[in-house]
């Protein structure tokens, strides 16, 4: 176990953790608004599509960066209109939406190189910038939720939306707006997994970071701090799994690969009667009641 | 099948706080079958339109995928196969999602009764061949529906909404497929992690035909879950708590009970399902094992709009699809995920379809 915690599995653990801290943070602003959105894998797939594309395209992984926010906030508004205008279930919508993710990007992806060629590799941005945008993006989500007007308008909205409506606020609006701002941030968690040390996309290259990053949420009880820590811990466990992988241990790595699951798990069963929940999670909202 | 309508002031659902008015579809029938026909035709059509920019004549390369299906008995029999835990998985999701427990948790729960039957055949007690199979498939029920039961008692006695339980399971259950056969249930004499194969334990193919037995299991369930959801009191529980928690609690039993008996039952047909698979199709267990039916499923479920002869019908026609466009590429030159988008569209278009059909009427 000594050999767990060197210098090369923390900065891994890190490398690991920075998408996932990224996009709990986007799914912490559509749930605390009231939007439960399951889409999140699919908009960090799309996210990373763009971002590997834009990188390609411009030769520089900072336009990259933003090419997977703006496919994110694209991503966002096709499933607000989904979710919140139409008032689609927000459980199918995301389910639909994360299908429909896998299939569309490996697709475009293909289209985006010669077949029988490797694909391209794109240059890459280094840990320091990566770990200043999850820092800047925390401040940012924490500054907002508890510094600012908007950020009281949007809490309340996922805890009594009747309330907020009744203060002359439009609940569609701010949905909308807190599901197009989150997905842009989930957009710019993928694109920082392909612009990042990775630098290429593969298939289904976020293997389910994005429904991690949700259970995050969850442990986090919806609070910034505490889901780029859970975030952290995901990402050391991941180290640790990755780096026991092939060597034979007592440890299976397998209890590695499931521990952030099973830790998470615990959390619920200790705290899930405690509130922090938003309130009116995943119910559409129907001015004067259903 | 006549449907109790959900009264205009339905509170909330579950301890989920969901209310999905739109799972139970528009109130005419039309509707009913309309959207999702609808849903796949827009998709096909936008199939079309991909393969079209591709340099592919959309016309045929779908007569293709209708002779890859229909025009070989190869075609036939791979359907019914790929069909099977499908059916399974969504018969399952159906009576969960029709009590409006919304489960994401078939796809662990089917490694899990896939592994634990396996085990069972695999390194328990040696039992004759068809004493085995019967014994590896209960095993594997009761597994599958132990597993969902996780997410049933966490609801119950912590509150824990299942939509996050059930999926955290199933990454739960995915590790534990990678331990238990490059370790636990390994075969010794392989190199590579898998399981023994399951042997004098495998199902049987229908008598005159290339389908497995398990086809024939999951063709009774359809029937056999109708039925239970029409004339029994279970039955009839799950759709007064579909339809409002609160009338159960009132009038007849406590809604809690139900909900941990559609996710043991949920539970019970992915386990069922995974074993079928093993014993009919892999004949071991893999790593590989698995390919995400679980979430397919739930495509199944809703397209099938959750109701058991839907979910057949449904479940015949995304295999029919993956396997006749498995066909098609043979003859075209259509990258091999045009069917994975056409799949996709079909939900995104459904979803889109059923809400705005409701969308004014309320």
């Amino acid at each position: 176990m000594d050999t767990l915690l060197t210098l090369a599995t923390l900065a891994a653990a890190i490398r690991l953790a920075i998408p996932v801290a990224v996009a709990a943070l986007g799914e912490l602003i559509s749930e605390r608004a009231g939007v439960l959105n399951l889409g999140l894998e699919g908009t960090m797939l799309f996210g990373a599509l763009a971002g590997y594309l834009a990188t390609l395209a411009s030769g520089t992984p900072w336009l990259g960066l933003g090419g997977g926010i703006l496919a994110g906030a694209a991503c966002g508004a096709v499933l607000a209109l989904l979710m919140v205008v139409v008032r689609a279930d927000q459980i199918v919508t995301g389910l639909a939406f994360t299908l429909f993710a896998g299939s569309a990007t490996t697709y475009l992806f293909e289209q985006s190189y010669t077949i029988g060629q490797a694909p391209p590799r794109i240059p890459s941005l280094s840990m320091a910038p990566l770990v200043v945008i999850v820092l800047v993006v925390l401040a940012g989500v924490w500054f907002l939720l508890t510094r600012t007007t908007a950020g009281l308008v949007l809490s309340a909205t996922g805890e009594a939306p009747e309330a907020v409506d009744a203060l002359g606020y439009r609940i569609p609006r701010v949905r909308t707006l807190a599901t197009v701002t989150g997905s842009a941030i989930a957009g710019l968690a993928g694109a920082m997994l392909v612009c990042g040390p990775l630098g290429l996309f593969v298939q289904n290259v976020t293997a389910g970071r994005g429904w991690v990053a949700l259970a995050l949420v969850v442990f986090a009880r919806w609070r910034p701090g505490r889901a780029v820590a859970g975030a952290l811990l995901f990402g050391l466990c991941d180290a640790a799994q990755l780096r026991l992988q092939g060597t034979a241990t007592a440890i299976p790595y397998e209890v590695f690969l499931a521990l952030p699951y099973v830790v998470t798990l615990l959390a619920l069963m200790v705290r899930a009667r405690r509130s922090g929940t938003p309130a009116a999670l995943a119910v559409p909202f129907v001015r004067g009641g259903t | 099948m006549t449907r109790t309508p959900a009264p205009a002031s339905a509170p909330d659902g579950g301890p989920d706080g969901v209310l999905s008015r739109l799972l139970r579809g528009p109130d005419s029938a039309l509707g009913h079958v309309a959207v999702p026909v609808g849903a796949v035709l827009a998709a096909l059509v936008v199939g079309g339109v991909l393969m079209a920019v591709e340099g592919v004549a959309p016309l045929s390369a779908y007569g293709e995928v209708v002779l890859g299906v229909f025009g070989r008995t190869r075609g036939l029999i791979d359907t019914a196969v790929m069909a099977t835990p499908l059916i399974l998985l969504g018969l399952g999701i159906a009576v969960a999602y029709r009590a409006r427990v919304f489960t994401i948790g078939a796809e662990g729960q089917y490694i899990a009764g896939a592994l634990a039957g396996t085990a069972w055949v695999t390194v328990g007690p040696p039992l004759p061949g068809f004493l085995l199979l019967v014994s590896g498939l209960a095993v594997a029920v009761l597994t599958g529906a132990a597993w969902a039961g996780i997410t049933a008692w966490m609801l119950a006695r912590f509150g824990a909404s299942v939509v996050i339980t059930s999926l955290l399971l199933n990454y739960v259950a995915a590790a534990g497929l990678a331990w238990a056969v490059r370790v636990g249930i390994r075969d010794p004499g392989s190199f590579t992690p898998q399981s023994r194969a399951l042997g004098d334990a495998a199902l049987p193919d229908i008598p005159g035909t290339g389908i497995h037995l398990g086809f024939f299991l999951a063709l009774l369930a359809v029937p056999a879950l109708a039925a239970v959801l029409r004339r029994t009191r279970f039955g009839f529980r799950v759709e007064v708590l579909g339809a409002n928690p609160e009338v159960l609690a009132v009038n007849e039993a406590r809604p809690a009970r139900t909900r941990l008996a559609v996710l043991a039952l949920a539970g019970a047909f992915a386990g069922l399902a995974g074993f079928v698979e093993v014993a009919g199709v892999t004949e071991r267990m893999t790593p590989a094992f698995a390919t995400g039916y679980g979430f397919t499923a739930i495509i199944v479920a809703l397209l099938g709009r959750l109701r058991p002869l839907g979910v057949l019908v449904a479940a015949l026609l995304l295999a029919g699809l993956t396997v006749g466009f498995d066909e098609a590429e043979r003859v075209f030159i259509i990258p091999s995920t045009t069917v994975g988008v056409i799949q996709a569209l079909i939900v995104v278009f459904f979803v889109a379809g059923d809400a705005l059909s409701r969308r004014g009427r309320r």
